[in-house]
């Protein structure tokens, strides 16, 4: 009897831990999004007390979304949107992988371990979106790469394009993404952070018993470590998906068409349309990895 | 690599063939550390020359490292574009994220705790909804939630509280801040893996029940506190969005410095350069460089913090939680 009471004041107790969670969740989530949602079906006016005037539009602002430009430059909704998820698509693979690299790196024991991991974190710090920013020249080229194009204009990639029968696309590609090295570097800090915390909670006896077996460092990286750490790929995915989608440039239309616009209605549907947009990414990566990976979070 | 295995006595000499790959792949390993950290360090180096070189000096091919004649003129300038308190602009921004940052790990650790160890009716309900607050992202609820701080509902009252910092302070202690449901996230699973005996312990010494939270699990996760400290320090201080549109007006460096040099501001801050200093030859280079200079001011405490707290982070990674 005494026990049960207990449980239950446990039970009572832990449900008021998360009650400011709660009203805030209901605060700052759920009805922020169905008055979105809502919104986005109406026409909204400013009324006479001040307060706001709705008149139903069923579509009609999803349909000017597609008629009207955006905020920034002669770009359209259609473009911008186009343009933020295929770079997604292109960058999330190689975010991921150079993580992953970076994270094994950092995971082999040598004497300036400490050294190089302080290093390699370092994106955490310099990846914030207001120092990329500001460190970019906007007049000689990028800070990043002055001497801008220094690997594609370069001796290597001359070599590769006139003796070889690569493809030059192909060379240009992979040499435009060396030369912005940094900028996948800037994206990758939180990732490396959660891969190194996954290779360091695989057991060590694991690849003893790889070693003893025969297997070479490279099959042990294919058999041994690659299948442990295929949840924490999926939440790094999820992660980099999540982080790209913060960086946005959305807000800055959403905020445009509101407030200097006055056209809450749209803004709303673009906010519903964005929205919609990165679950579905999500949903679909999701669904994706749930078939290489057996999920459990 | 592994000197200390070559060193053990008793042991037959290895190959040729064997010690000279392992040297070949050692030094090919630390080329390529060597070669990702320059990478990473570079575009801080490449601040330097900038910034420290004469105005006049910039956009001179001959110059890349070291500049000709040196001056802090550009330091200066931003430090007047910025500081428009002085030194206590840079304090306040970073007592914000310091104090934001606090209010974070402690609701977060809370909600976390709650959702994961105690078998309430719901809490698998409620995780579910951190997630999903995970994944949506925050611009979608922008117009949202502005429309809904410009009219308040503060006991009965309705008021404005954009433009003030209780806002910010408002959206962390509920929940809402700067990542804050990955934070969440971080100290469930780190709370999922601590032991059951520890609770029961407590409950047999008579602790209650927030005694037990307080004095015995909070302590317990100085690891995920710890990551969750830098991180949330990291993200509070380098935060332009929520600070940018809820209180823009606010002591905030990295709003600050976000709305000084847009490059919509290219040909104020200039002129500006050009009535200070009577430089009349100041142009696009000389802003890049006060940008920069910016820039550096701006980075110095994220800087100075990251190196003192990094060792928390490489030491707690194991058992922060961040892996479930």
């Amino acid at each position: 009897m005494n026990k049960m009471k207990y449980k239950n004041k446990r039970k009572l107790c832990g449900f008021m831990y998360t009650i400011p969670w709660i009203i805030g969740f209901v605060l700052f989530f759920a009805v922020p999004i169905f008055k979105t949602i809502w919104w986005s079906f109406n026409s909204v006016g400013v009324s006479e007390n001040g307060g706001m005037s709705l008149t139903w539009a069923g579509f009609g602002n999803y349909v000017s979304l597609f008629t009207e430009q955006v905020a920034s430059g002669s770009r359209t909704f259609l473009q911008v949107f186009t343009n933020e998820n295929t770079n997604l698509l292109v960058n999330t693979p190689i975010i991921v992988i150079f993580s992953l690299f970076l994270a094994i790196l950092a995971n082999v024991k040598f004497k300036a371990q400490g050294v190089v991991r302080t290093v390699f974190f370092l994106p955490i710090v310099l990846g914030l979106k207001v120092i990329t920013d500001l460190i970019t020249i906007t007049t000689g080229g990028d800070l990043v790469s002055r001497g801008n194009g220094l690997f594609s204009q370069g001796f290597a990639a001359m070599m590769l394009l006139r003796y070889t029968s690569i493809s030059s696309d192909i060379i240009l590609t992979i040499t435009s993404y060396v030369d912005n090295i940094f900028q996948l570097v800037s994206r990758a800090g939180v990732q490396t952070l959660i891969y190194l915390a996954g290779l360091q909670s695989i057991s060590p006896s694991l690849y003893e018993v790889a070693k003893i077996e025969g297997a070479t460092t490279y099959e042990s990286f294919w058999k041994v470590t690659l299948p442990l750490i295929g949840n924490i790929t999926m939440f790094v995915v999820v992660y980099t998906i999540v982080d790209y989608f913060l960086g946005s440039s959305i807000a800055t239309e959403v905020y445009s068409f509101a407030f200097t616009k006055s056209r809450i209605g749209i803004a709303s549907a673009l906010s519903v349309v964005y929205m919609i947009n990165v679950l579905l990414v999500l949903f679909l990566v999701l669904l994706v990895s749930k078939k290489a990976v057996k999920k459990d979070v | 690599m592994s000197d200390k295995k070559n060193k053990k006595p008793n042991r037959p000499p290895k190959p040729f063939k064997v010690v000279a790959k392992k040297s070949i792949v050692s030094v090919l390993f630390g080329i390529m550390v060597a070669g990702m950290c320059f990478t990473m360090i570079y575009p801080i180096i490449k601040l330097f020359p900038n910034v420290f070189g004469e105005l006049t000096d910039l956009g001179n091919p001959d110059v890349i490292w070291i500049p000709v004649n040196r001056s802090a003129l550009s330091f200066t300038a931003a430090w007047r574009f910025t500081m428009k308190e002085g030194i206590m602009t840079l304090f306040k921004s970073v007592g914000y994220a310091g104090l934001i940052t606090v209010i974070q790990i402690f609701m977060s650790a809370m909600v976390g705790y709650a959702i994961a160890r105690v078998k309430f009716p719901g809490a698998n309900v409620i995780f579910m909804l951190v997630l999903l607050v995970f994944l949506v992202p925050p611009q979608a609820l922008l117009l949202s939630q502005y429309i809904h701080f410009q009219h308040f509902w503060f006991f009965g009252k309705e008021i404005n509280i954009i433009g003030r910092p209780i806002t910010l302070y408002l959206l962390a202690i509920f929940g809402f801040g700067v990542n804050q449901s990955l934070f969440v996230f971080v100290f469930r699973q780190f709370f999922k893996n601590t032991p059951k005996e520890l609770e029961e312990a407590a409950l047999i010494d008579g602790c209650g029940f927030n005694r037990t939270y307080l004095s015995v699990m909070l302590p317990c996760a100085k690891p995920a506190i710890a990551t969750v400290a830098v991180l949330g320090f990291v993200w509070n201080y380098g935060d332009t969005y929520y600070t940018g549109y809820f209180d823009p007006d606010g002591s905030y460096l990295g709003v600050i410095l976000n709305t000084a040099f847009q490059s919509a501001n290219e040909q104020f801050v200039i002129n500006a350069i050009k009535t200070w200093y009577k430089l009349p030859i100041a142009n696009a280079f000389a802003f890049d460089a006060v940008k920069q200079a910016g820039a550096l001011i701006y980075m110095v405490p994220l800087l100075i913090f990251y190196f003192i707290t990094q060792h928390w982070l490489v030491e707690n990674i194991e058992n922060a939680g961040i892996v479930g």
